[in-house]
């Protein structure tokens, strides 16, 4: 950290903050220049906010060299991490790809787009039961109900469920049916939310919020890893500027941006984040070639119709067309897209 | 367009709009709800400003239908529209790469780099040499020295020149040096530039303004083919976003969001739209996999000692490395660049 005193800060003001740093256990390296003092607080910062120091007299401003996370960062773990789903890794060789509807509507809906996905290429599926939905008056989901319905699926398809936990009450019921629990954008600062999940030994996929930094979604996993859950995977699904021709903007620039900065595993999400099914392959594929280790998509078998979400839901055809593009972009990039084990085919899991 | 009038607005009002609309050669379609009415009005409106009908009394909003742009738009020219330049094409199947530095900083330095881009690959050299800088207190730029020296690299690459004019003053000089004149992102919206720039038969590689939306920037596009400059190369370089990791947001989507509206070309500057060369790469690969028709990339042989920008040029082996990669991505997208002899 270093704290920069004000051009007019007195020398008992200096003192004052050497103090206050010594006192937090940290080294000062003082450095006087003609017009300001700078201090330099050396050792183990990332524990410590800078508003411990900010409010002192004389200083004029206090920036943090080393990064405010730990766990998630790139430094303390130089090894990308590998979350493990049944039969395949997400983070290293192989592409996850996970498709499924908005919301889990009925039983002939989610058994019917598992099977579509399945056969396009999907390596898990994905559906909603709890439905953080903008307007209290749309569809709020089919609860627990919608999670026998996606273990089902499962048993039919083999493929992992992703499905949303919107609140800490659901984390018992949850982790009895899924395989990945989805922390939604509207979420990502939910701590209580994020603290329980710690407290579970299932698989995560964080999505960014809307207005959220990189630095705050990597604080947000922070409180996940620190919990002792380490399978967390972070999920771009668009950031909210002033662009209106799309839902939201693909931050493209985030996923070298977290490869460069965490050991954790990067999906896209380019449904949300364009908002409309025609530019979803292209965005996929533009993912994949950035580097992203795989994909959250939404499908629908009849999106005119869907509960929620149909404008960016593409058809099982697009999927399917969308998965071999991507599986291209994929092999050039030296990696392959995950396929789930035959013995789960037939439901043993 | 649509003209939704407040609950309740009388009669006289709606006509009032009524005849309004039919002054502009529009056809008008009243619809009378329970609570409010709904005038649309039908035909060949691009030219007509929503504002023409806001002010009126009785009138809640007024939402446009129809694209306010015409010649950029795709519905007025269904082919994507191609550019020859020397040794490329722009917007078909060919994928070429502009490079060079931010600034030219000398003669031997651009004559180096020059050389450097064209074996790596590139078919264009970019090349500042009037700089829109942050600070007044920056280096501004050789100006037509700089343009002595490109037309000097030109000589010996054969790479047709891209540099930016920043002044309807520098349009005359520029002409007889450039071959393609760079908008930049701050002056997207300088109308008498793009006026001015329309009035040349100089193609133009078009940057869209750091807060700019798509459809702002086609407006913008607009001026320049009105005037009857039909050769106008698009360009995302990244928005302004509260995002700080980076310099910019290289808006991806805009890609095909553009693809889809315009039949003009669609190239990524990845230098800006990250400014930082850690993540070029990823972002070149990434914008020809969504479909960009080009790339414009800051290149210099020694980034530390770069005048400008030196945060986000790659030097000419991390770029000879980018256009391999980028050519496998062209390949599987079923494009190509322009040398297939280079990278095998």
């Amino acid at each position: 950290m270093m704290i920069i005193m004000k051009a007019n800060a007195t020398p008992q003001q200096t003192e004052a903050v050497i103090a206050s740093v010594k006192a937090a256990g940290l080294n000062v390296h003082l450095s006087q220049g003609v017009e300001a003092t700078i201090i330099g607080a050396i050792g183990e910062t990332h524990s410590i906010p800078p508003e411990r120091f900010e409010g002192l007299d004389g200083v004029e401003l206090v920036q943090r060299i080393t990064k405010p996370y730990k766990l998630a960062s790139r430094q303390f773990h130089p090894e990308d991490s590998l979350v493990p789903l049944d039969g395949f890794h997400v983070g290293g060789e192989e592409i996850a790809v996970i498709a499924g509807p908005c919301s889990v509507e009925s039983r002939s809906q989610i058994i019917e787009t598992a099977l579509a996905v399945k056969e396009a290429g999907a390596s898990a599926l994905r559906g909603g039961v709890f439905k953080p939905r903008t307007s209290p008056y749309s569809f709020q989901g089919l609860g627990e109900e919608g999670l026998e319905l996606l273990a089902e699926a499962r048993e039919k398809t083999g493929l992992p469920i992703v499905a949303e936990i919107m609140s800490q009450v659901q984390v018992d019921v949850m982790v009895k049916y899924v395989d990945v629990l989805q922390v939604g954008a509207r979420n990502m600062q939910n701590f209580n939310l994020l603290r329980a999940i710690g407290e579970t030994r299932t698989a995560v996929l964080l999505k960014r919020g809307l207005s959220a930094s990189v630095e705050e979604l990597l604080m947000s996993a922070e409180y996940i890893l620190a919990g002792g859950n380490n399978r967390v995977m972070l999920c771009e699904r668009g950031i909210r500027t002033f662009e209106t021709s799309t839902r939201n903007t693909t931050d493209i620039n985030a996923i070298p941006v977290l490869k460069s900065l965490t050991h954790l595993p990067v999906i896209l999400d380019p449904s949300h984040s364009t908002g409309y099914s025609e530019f979803v392959a292209a965005i996929a594929r533009a993912g994949i070639a950035a580097g992203a280790d795989g994909l959250i998509v939404e499908v629908h078998p009849d999106p005119a119709k869907a509960v929620s979400d149909g404008r960016q839901s593409l058809k099982p055809e697009a999927f399917a067309s969308m998965v071999k593009q991507v599986g291209q972009i994929a092999q050039i990039m030296g990696r392959n897209l995950a396929t789930v084990s035959e013995y789960q085919k037939t439901g043993w899991a | 367009m649509m003209i939704i009038m407040r609950p309740g607005a009388p009669r006289e009002q709606i006509d009032a709009v009524i005849s309004a609309v039919e002054g502009h050669k529009l056809t008008a379609h009243p619809i009378f709800g329970v609570e409010q009415t709904i005038i649309g009005a039908v035909g060949d409106g691009h030219y007509v400003l929503k504002e023409t009908f806001e002010a009126f009394p009785g009138v809640l909003e007024v939402q446009r239908i129809s694209k306010p742009y015409k010649l950029a738009s795709r519905q007025f020219h269904e082919q994507d529209s191609v550019f020859e330049f020397n040794g490329f094409t722009i917007g078909g199947t060919e994928v070429p790469i502009i490079a060079g530095p931010c600034s030219v900083e000398g003669r031997t330095q651009i004559l180096e780099v020059a050389q450097a881009v064209k074996e790596a690959g590139a078919n264009a050299l970019r090349g500042g040499v009037f700089k829109p800088r942050t600070s007044p207190y920056a280096f501004q730029g050789l100006g037509e020295e700089g343009l002595e020296y490109m037309a000097e690299a030109r000589e010996k690459t054969g790479l047709p020149l891209v540099v930016e004019v920043m002044a309807v003053s520098q349009i005359e000089m520029m002409e007889k040096y450039v071959d393609i004149f760079q908008l930049g992102a701050r002056n997207m919206q300088n109308f008498n530039l793009l006026r001015a720039l329309g009035e040349t038969r100089t193609p133009v590689l078009f940057k869209r303004g750091m807060s700019a939306t798509i459809e702002e920037m086609l407006m913008a596009s607009e001026y320049i083919l009105n005037g009857g400059n039909h050769r106008v190369v698009l360009c995302e370089r990244g928005i302004r976003t509260f995002e700080t990791a980076t310099r910019n947001t290289t808006d991806i989507n805009a890609v095909p969001v553009l693809k889809k509206l315009t039949h003009l070309p669609v190239v990524m500057d990845p230098s800006h739209s990250t400014g930082d060369s850690g993540y070029v790469q990823s972002i070149a690969r990434a914008s020809v996999a969504a479909g960009a028709d080009g790339l414009i990339v800051e290149v210099h042989q020694d980034p530390p000692h770069a005048i400008s920008d030196g945060k986000q040029s790659l030097t000419p082996e991390a770029f000879a490395k980018m256009v391999k990669q980028v050519k496998a991505v062209a390949e599987a997208v079923d494009r190509k660049l322009v040398n297939s002899h280079v990278a095998a």
